[in-house]
């Protein structure tokens, strides 16, 4: 992939600022998931300030500790541009059956013709504001996904191109956890975009009504 | 540039313009939206262009400094028409494919009826253009690559074939939920506190409004000097003939309910031995008594004597049920014998199927099937028949349970639906399993605030009742199918309540603790009108015996 190729003199976001705020959404994303979702005790989450909004994180050290080592890697992938789609997949405890899955797809943004005039860059703000709008709209999500009343766990899976850098002992094959077709609902979510990525963010969930 | 593409909400707002031209300038000399700065402003500066249009509509005449020509149009009415109408136009507009280039003096109006950046649907986003729309269901169809994650996992699976990319999860599974061991074991103490004024109030009302109030003071105490404080051992046993007979550490006695009398039944013989369980034959003439080094005894009630010595186990019998003349003795080492106690060669069976030792053994009445639940958290149930099997046959389990996941001790059969069986685990467990013997399934469960020591089923009521450990120490009565909590006599001993027997009239129970008491509570009261009248007499005589002996 290459950098972007925008005039230097605006401030513009480089691959690595995008990736790094790519990579810090993620973060939120999946500690509000976790949250809302009661993966997690409540009383495990504290409130911190970010987005211009408050967003609940973990001060769970364990858990904080393997979603860094988890979102390091995909730091590393998102560089590469190696990695096409992350899922966050809720898991019951018991049954092990998938009950959500939080997919969010990465798709690098095309960059303009040679001919077509750079496009102006997108201010941050407006990039705020738009991961402002999915975390929101994360959370109004727990109006319509079903009610989950059983001990879950969560799982996140890298969707990586075959020529993708893995760390052998650290990242392993996996399956999809997908829910049967049958089973499942899905409602998309907003998407917010970078100059250099876009990320389209979508829940599944198993409804068997 | 920026006016060569307007944006979107601009021009959806164009196709009605209800406002007049003195209108349009009014607002236009608002300050936040000026006509020449237009698009630009809107785009780079998401909030200052949607901050002070979103929560104004028609308060704006106050709110924002406005210039005196709107002022006087507001006094005037064409502002709240004005509102109105574009608050209509969201409506309306937001099926409204766009259309280029439009005048921008509709924009101010726009930007004050809606937020200029959320142009979107709430829960639906990506309904931006119809033509975007087509053209991402044509992408989705078309093209697996881009098509909706569900879609390609479906498609994965079908074909068997990953395509062109792997899927990767972290090596290590996510730490547990409340990882944290010391705040979890806080939030586990704390349970209590919060519970506790919410169970004695749902519990009240279920009792008053059956009329029945169960009462929390024990009818009668006998001291138990010595009983041993061990959650293994079954040292209570209450026979059909009204007899009580408890193991107080190498002494076994019985009282008789009937007069009060205590006799001392015997001692075991040997070293730091000590007896581990008792229990009457379904006769009330004999009792058994399984003690420390493996041996299992027979006494003769009537003449208070030791008739035989049955040993061959290799550790402690913690638990003994019996089936007509037919003993079956739990060992340590987790297997079950029975022993025929009319023959030399005793031993006629044997059960292994549990890796841990047997602490709850129990027959049902009709001699079919026995229970069995382990310190493997292990339940099991046997087929009944013995046969005329050589010594050293060995039987498989019917069926085998391992939903408990602490020991099981609390093992009952149901009097009134056979096929009914109650277990209860341990400490980390503190669960009630209510089973169907026949098909192997389990019907209920409930999760009770501490271990769970012992069950009994009311003979009369469709209830039954549990007695429990550390911390509430309680005795518990459940009504059956519903699970709901009839009551709970929280604290009945100082300590752990471990055993449990329920009297032959089926009123009273007794427990015993580690406290050293042994406390009898009228749980259940025998109904009236019950052909059994002979029950009733016991019940009664017991009861006057009871009064009888604490005067």
């Amino acid at each position: 992939m290459p950098p972007t190729k925008q005039a230097p003199t605006r401030q513009a976001i480089t691959l690595k600022g995008s990736t790094n705020l790519v990579t810090e959404f993620f973060k939120y994303a999946a500690n509000t998931i976790l949250f809302q979702r009661g993966v997690y005790p409540a009383d495990d989450f504290h409130m911190v300030k970010k987005y211009g909004q408050t967003v609940l994180v973990t001060q769970d050290l364990a858990l904080e500790n393997y979603l860094e080592k988890i979102l390091k890697q995909v730091n590393k992938w998102l560089l590469t541009g190696s990695v096409t789609q992350l899922v966050l997949a809720i898991i019951s405890k018991d049954s092990r059956k998938t009950l959500e899955r939080w997919v969010f797809d990465i798709n690098l943004v095309e960059q303009p013709a040679e001919s077509a005039e750079a496009a102006p860059p997108k201010p941050e703000s407006e990039i705020q504001a738009e991961i402002r709008n999915i975390l929101k709209q994360i959370i109004s999500t727990v109006t319509f996904l079903p009610v989950i009343d059983e001990p879950t766990v969560f799982n996140i899976l890298a969707y990586t191109s075959e020529s993708a850098d893995v760390p052998a002992d650290e990242w392993v094959d996996t399956d999809p956890l997908a829910i049967e077709a049958s089973k499942s609902q899905q409602v998309k979510l907003r998407s917010f975009s970078t100059d250099v990525h876009r990320i389209e963010a979508m829940v599944a969930y198993r409804y068997e009504g | 540039m920026p006016p060569k593409t307007p944006s979107r909400h601009r021009s959806r707002s164009e196709t009605k313009t209800p406002l007049t031209p003195s209108l349009v300038a009014g607002l236009n000399s608002i300050s936040f939206a000026s006509p020449t700065k237009g698009g630009k402003a809107d785009i780079t500066n998401p909030f200052i262009s949607s901050r002070p249009s979103s929560p104004i509509k028609r308060t704006t005449t106050g709110a924002i400094n406005v210039s005196d020509s709107l002022q006087k149009q507001a006094r005037g009415g064409v502002i709240r028409k004005g509102g109105v109408e574009s608050r209509l136009d969201v409506i309306t507009r937001d099926y409204v494919p766009p259309k280029p280039s439009k005048p921008p003096k509709s924009e101010t109006k726009r930007s004050r009826s809606q937020p200029s950046r959320d142009t979107r649907d709430r829960f639906i986003t990506s309904r931006e253009t119809a033509d975007d729309v087509t053209a991402t269901l044509d992408l989705m169809t078309l093209n697996p690559q881009s098509a909706s994650p569900g879609h390609t996992a479906r498609l994965a699976a079908a074909t068997g074939v990953p395509i062109n990319h792997r899927i990767l999860a972290y090596h290590e599974p996510p730490p547990a939920s409340a990882s944290d061991s010391l705040l979890s074991q806080q939030r586990d103490l704390v349970r209590p506190l919060y519970s506790r004024p919410g169970a004695q109030s749902s519990s009240t009302p279920s009792s008053s409004s059956k009329a029945r109030r169960i009462s929390t003071q024990p009818e009668k105490v006998l001291d138990a000097p010595g009983i041993v404080d061990d959650y293994y051992l079954n040292l209570i046993s209450w026979s059909c003939g009204n007899i009580l007979a408890v193991a107080l550490a190498e002494n076994t006695y019985i009282w008789r309910a009937d007069t009060g009398d205590v006799t001392h039944l015997g001692e075991v013989q040997g070293e730091e031995q000590y007896v581990s369980s008792v229990d009457f034959s379904n006769d009330g003439q004999f009792l058994g008594v399984g003690v420390s080094s493996g041996d299992v005894e027979l006494w003769d009630i009537e003449t208070q004597t030791k008739l035989r010595t049955m040993g061959g186990h290799s550790c402690q019998v913690a638990c003994l049920s019996w089936n007509s003349h037919v003993l079956s003795s739990g060992c340590g080492d987790g297997s079950i014998w029975h022993h025929d106690v009319r023959v030399a060669k005793h031993k006629v069976g044997e059960l292994l199927g549990h890796q841990g030792e047997v602490c709850g053994l129990k027959w049902r009445s009709d001699g079919e099937l026995l229970a069995s639940g382990g310190n493997d958290n292990v339940v099991n149930v046997w087929d009944g028949r013995v046969g005329d099997v050589a010594s050293g046959s060995r039987g498989a389990a019917r069926w085998t349970k391992r939903n408990h996941t602490a020991a099981v001790k609390a093992i009952g059969w149901c009097p009134w639906q056979t096929s009914l069986l109650a277990s209860g685990g341990g400490t980390s467990d503190a669960t009630v399993h209510i089973w169907n013997t026949t098909t192997g399934a389990r019907l209920h469960s409930l999760v009770t605030p501490s271990q769970v020591t012992s069950v009994q089923w009311s003979p009369h009521r469709k209830e039954f009742l549990t007695t429990h450990g550390y911390p509430t120490n309680a005795v518990m009565i459940h009504s059956y199918p519903s699970m709901e909590r009839v009551a709970e006599i929280r604290d009945a001993h100082d300590s752990r309540v471990l055993w449990s027997a329920l009297g032959p009239a089926g009123d009273v129970v007794c427990t015993g603790a580690g406290d050293e008491n042994l406390k009898f509570w009228r749980i259940w009261e025998v109904p009236k009108v019950k052909k059994g009248k002979d029950l009733k007499d016991v019940g009664r005589s017991s009861t006057s015996s009871t009064i009888l002996s604490i005067r």
